[in-house]
């Protein structure tokens, strides 16, 4: 433990801002093919939401993000990642939810035994990421109150 | 006995100075982290080492338990069974390195003590009843590097095989669960048509790791990848997996003393035994039609009389799918027998935290109280097996050219039913046998409706019926308890940053509790604040003094007076949360009911209790 403690605080030395990239972890996309997180990266910046289909301000979330999409992009070209950490027992559930909810203009990934979740340090869905062009990671934010998708529109603008 | 690295702490010498001494440099610990954290998290900055850099996430569940002498007169709550005493807390610190393909990282999980009601709790306690420690925690930790083709993990891992039916390792906090295996990963991709896989280790049982080893490989296949097939998805996959149980049968007299709490006085085992388990899969996608199967058996165990080679178990699983426009359509089904597979059948009843395989409830996990309230457990526990299915709908009904307006339908329909069984779970074939039998049914219908920018509703019932004799091998005759849910849900935006959501629910029944009413009001102040109050209320009386025992009800005697009358109980909470980036404090009071709470499709009971919660989770 006292090594641990020894590593933990070595790591902490040495704290520089620079913005954390997009770990590399494979998914599934919605043909159930594995893809890397990477190849989400294409210039393009993007809002990264983690959502279960038995978490419901996380549906919340996306249908608000996806009320204001069309207007958003008027003014900011930008694209969501839907990434459903539902398992097993839940995914097909979750593959015809994004259809039945009409979420047909966002990228469906899924992330059945959580490694991208995990590489993410997520703890709670729902739990929104904003990434640049580049694979940078520039904010998040935990937990869904009605209306807080503005601040997501506003942090993308600043991207521009 | 050769106990892996992670569980240093256990192993320390049972010094009550030294730990503490240990446990307030952990705290320390904690601290520092949380405030290198916080000033971290406020500049949304990372933290780089070299080229590398490193991220943290840390969360903290909190419970304080306070006095409620309604719940303890009648027996609901019982204090004296917190013998960690009348707080608990669950943390998790998370620190990962990354360096291109490279990483690695620790998790320190602190109980501290641990939360009341999880199996983990009576697990601690029923190792630790010897000892006044109360403190507790375990370390897990990974090294991986990622090729372009290849990969390896070393350490911990999480991993599932298909959909997990003979293997998933994973973590849910929810539930206080992590079966990580530690050992070895290897994956190489064989063009981009082939996958082949293995893994070989030590899954971790709550906080310690099982003197078990498991291994086995799985290998994937895209026919219409190799073919060159673009419009649609071929695959056939496979998997085999076993568990080698440590051989027990050289120990001596102390090594069965020193773990009695194991191996159990009566189950002297000779536990050499290696159970195998083999699946395969077969999927298909085209043109919106997706089928997926899997089937999986176990060749040489039975869970009923662990030890002794019997025929094994098997289960079937198929999904289909179907979407055109905005309708989609999937159904499932399932026929399982004898296939809960544990890491350690030597240690047998204490809880979920023992399993190697994932064999998850197929019912819709509501998210309203109500219609949770008494949710399907599942009938292969108590009869070996289930067989059912479940089949959802749902269709957007949009305009395009208003888009902040629509109707969002969704139709689910389940039915589980109990496999024919031998009395007793005897394997004699002449022994009397019970019929399966349905043991859960349940219709749902829910309706979203966004009218404008500002309003927005939510109306679901649900029909649920379900039988409590499932908790009991033997019951020959069914005891149906039938309940009519309904649901209203209104959010209405007052600006960009104020709301306020209400939800008024009522559970109609004749049976068990009898009606409840539940209501709550969300006042959001976004993105940070967000206030709420709710209760819940069984509001008839039900049973009485003749048949409270065999079915519920809210019939309960004083226990220091005797006499009898209907608690008739409201359960309330009143809290607050506070968001900024990604960290959230959330704190609240209440009571809360006696009940299973649910994550995954897994289960857990939780206890009555009366107290504040204090939450936490924070990382960058």
């Amino acid at each position: 433990m006292k090594k641990l403690m020894f590593l933990m605080v070595a790591l902490f030395v040495g704290v520089s801002a620079s913005a954390q990239t997009l770990p590399d972890v494979k998914v599934e996309n919605q043909e159930a093919k594995v893809i890397s997180t990477r190849d989400l990266v294409d210039g393009t910046p993007m809002i990264i939401s983690f959502w279960s289909t038995t978490c419901k301000p996380c549906i919340m979330e996306l249908n608000a993000i996806n009320d204001n999409l069309y207007d958003w992009l008027e003014e900011v070209d930008f694209k969501v990642v839907a990434v459903s950490v539902d398992d097993a027992r839940t995914l097909s559930r979750a593959r015809a939810m994004t259809q039945g909810q009409g979420w047909d203009d966002y990228v469906c990934v899924y992330d059945k035994n959580q490694d991208f979740k995990r590489a993410m340090n997520v703890s709670l869905t729902p739990h929104t990421f904003i990434v640049d062009g580049k694979g940078n990671i520039v904010h998040s934010h935990s937990g869904y109150t009605p209306g807080s998708e503005q601040e997501l529109f506003e942090k993308i603008k600043e991207l521009k | 006995m050769n106990y892996a690295q992670g569980v240093s702490f256990r192993r320390m010498p049972l010094c009550a100075k030294y730990n503490l001494s240990k446990m307030k440099r952990f705290l320390l610990f904690l601290g520092v982290a949380f405030a290198a954290t916080l000033s971290v998290s406020e500049a949304s900055a990372q933290i780089k080492v070299g080229e590398g850099q490193v991220s943290v996430a840390l969360e903290s569940n909190n419970t304080f338990y306070t006095e409620d002498p309604t719940l303890e007169s009648i027996g609901l709550d019982q204090p004296f069974k917190r013998t960690f005493g009348d707080r608990g807390s669950n943390d998790y610190l998370k620190v990962d390195y990354n360096l291109n393909s490279f990483s690695a990282g620790v998790q320190v999980d602190g109980y501290l003590p641990p939360l009341y009601g999880y199996d983990l709790y009576d697990y601690i306690k029923s190792k630790n009843l010897q000892t006044d420690k109360k403190n507790f925690a375990f370390l897990s930790f990974y090294t991986q590097f990622e090729g372009k083709n290849w990969g390896v993990r070393v350490g911990d891992i999480y991993d599932q095989f298909g959909n997990g039916l003979i293997f998933r390792s994973y973590e849910d906090r929810a539930l206080a669960f992590n079966n990580a295996v530690l050992g070895a990963r290897a994956y190489y991709n064989i063009g981009n048509y082939a996958t082949l896989k293995a893994i070989a280790g030590k899954p971790r049982i709550y906080n310690e790791r099982s003197e078990n080893w498991v291994y086995g490989t799985d290998l994937s296949l895209s026919i219409s990848d190799m073919l060159g097939w673009s419009n649609g998805i071929l695959s056939v996959e496979g998997s085999y997996f076993a568990r080698k149980d440590t051989d027990i049968s050289e120990w001596n007299e102390d090594d069965y003393n020193d773990n009695w709490e194991v191996i159990g006085t009566t189950n002297r085992l000779s536990g050499n035994e290696t159970v195998n388990l083999v699946s395969g899969r077969l999927n298909f996608e085209y043109s919106g039609f997706t089928f997926r199967s899997e089937y999986a058996t176990k060749l040489n165990e039975d869970l009923h009389t662990p030890g002794k080679p019997l025929a094994g178990g098997n289960v079937l699983f198929l999904d289909f799918g179907y979407n055109y426009k905005r309708f989609s359509a999937s159904a499932s089904f399932r026929r399982m027998e004898n296939m809960t597979t544990l890491i350690d059948p030597r240690r047998s009843g204490i809880g979920g935290g023992n399993n190697i395989n994932y064999v998850p409830l197929l019912t819709r996990q509501h998210t309203y109280s109500l219609a949770n309230l008494n949710p399907y457990l599942g009938a292969s526990v108590h009869t070996g097996g289930e067989v059912g299915g479940q089949i959802d709908l749902y269709y957007s009904l949009r305009n395009p050219k208003a888009r902040g307006k629509y109707w969002n339908f969704h139709v689910n329909f389940s039915m589980f039913n109990t496999l024919d069984h031998a009395m007793g779970g005897s394997k004699d074939a002449t022994a009397p046998k019970i019929d399966g039998r349905n043991v859960w049914k349940d219709f749902n219908f829910d309706v979203e409706r966004q009218w404008n920018k500002k309003v927005k509703t939510t109306f679901l019932y649900s029909y649920q019926r379900w039988d409590e004799e499932v908790n009991h091998y033997d019951a020959s005759e069914p005891h149906y308890n039938t309940s009519h849910i309904f649901v209203g849900d209104v959010t209405y935006k007052f600006n960009k940053k104020h709301s306020i959501r209400t939800e008024l629910q009522y559970l109609a029944s004749e049976d068990y509790e009898g009606d409840w009413v539940a209501g709550s009001i969300e006042y959001n102040f976004a993105p940070k604040y967000s206030f709420y109050v709710s209760d819940m209320w069984n509001c008839e009386p039900m049973g009485d003094a003749q048949n409270v025992i065999n079915f519920g009800g809210n019939y309960y005697e004083d226990m220091e007076t005797g006499v009898g009358k209907n608690y008739l109980l409201h359960y309330y909470q009143i809290g607050a949360s506070y968001t900024h980036n990604s960290l959230r404090v959330q704190l609240s009071y209440g009571r809360n009911r006696a009940g299973y709470v649910c994550s995954g499709g897994v289960c857990r009971m939780q206890p009555a209790y009366t107290g504040f919660n204090l939450a936490m989770t924070l990382s960058f």
